[in-house]
């Protein structure tokens, strides 16, 4: 897979892990990447299933991760997670007709929304999933919401280029700018936001420690 | 009306020839834009190598986007699971000739 994504042109991927997964692993796995010249930052997909739960785990793996995306579920963790600046991803669930991206949460949102491309449109085949995600694309243009466009690719058969993602999102109803913009600079800003604010000189927006020179 | 040239990789564990992948390309763009859109997207098969599993492509310059989502939509052929790769779009053969490894 890290050859495909090498053969693909990506600069960095988001390596989606499981926020029980040892330290060594992680490091041997972005290690895999790095060596076939892809850079990695480190996402954790949060699902939880009630506000309580989405608080408790952001409090626990906020710090831990370059980006944290949210899984929405339901109206409740949708409108909290779309609410809460510690969250940079949300994104909805394909499958779930009963929640999609709306003008409310459009409102709401501090982070960016995510649009799976080949993991919602081509491995469900669900016809009406090509129209939902344009709607929802229909929604995030008017509310000028930040996109974030993923493969969501969980094997070497789901790899499409940022070409191809972008393209795509074409169809859907973006420009050509906003297309690259979500492909590559959005996503590139929030890593490079929640890094700095990771660094340990890092105290609060506006506020962070300045060593003297030697 | 002038072309775009997309080069594409085929990941596929079938080793496929011109014909047959030029049948997947006609039947996708047809499948997701139907026949209108087919004629508007007007894709070709320019060069096919079976070697390297690349392919040159071509489509109308306005329909690129279009194109580009059609290929990005195929997922198997005859059972088989396959993946198409557009690693480069060029206004000229010879542009898209250079993305080839």
């Amino acid at each position: 897979m890290a050859d495909l994504l090498s053969t693909a042109r990506f600069g960095t991927v988001g390596l989606t892990v499981a926020t029980g997964l040892f330290h060594e692993r992680i490091k041997s796995m972005q290690r895999i990447f790095e060596d076939h010249g892809v850079g990695t930052v480190l996402r954790v997909d949060l699902k939880p299933n009630s506000r309580t739960e989405l608080l408790h785990l952001l409090r626990r793996f906020r710090n831990l991760y370059d980006i944290v995306a949210v899984r929405c579920v339901s109206q409740q963790v949708a409108t909290v997670s779309c609410r809460d600046r510690r969250v940079d991803v949300v994104f909805f669930d394909a499958g779930n007709r009963n929640l999609r991206f709306t003008h409310t949460f459009a409102r709401l949102l501090r982070g960016a929304v995510e649009f799976n491309l080949v993991s919602d449109l081509v491995d469900r085949g669900d016809v009406w999933a090509l129209a939902r995600m344009r709607k929802a694309v229909t929604v995030a243009k008017e509310h000028q919401v930040n996109v974030v466009l993923s493969s969501g690719a969980r094997n070497y058969l789901m790899v499409r280029s940022p070409i191809q993602m972008s393209g795509l999102a074409m169809t859907l109803g973006l420009t050509q700018a906003e297309a690259i913009k979500a492909v590559s600079s959005t996503p590139s800003a929030i890593v490079t936001d929640n890094r700095r604010k990771r660094s340990p000189e890092y105290v609060e927006e506006g506020v962070s420690i300045i060593l003297p020179s030697r | 009306m002038s072309k775009r040239y997309v080069l594409v990789k085929v990941v596929c564990d079938r080793r496929l020839t011109g014909e047959q992948f030029h049948e997947i390309i006609d039947y996708a763009t047809r499948h997701y834009f139907g026949e209108l859109g087919f004629s508007r997207i007007d894709p070709r098969l320019v060069k096919f190598d079976a070697e390297s599993s690349t392919a040159i492509l071509s489509c109308e310059r306005c329909s690129a986007s279009e194109f580009e989502s059609a290929l990005t939509l195929i997922t198997s052929y005859a059972a088989d699971p396959m993946t198409l790769l557009v690693l480069r779009v060029s206004g000229t053969v010879k542009g898209a000739s250079k993305g080839r490894k």
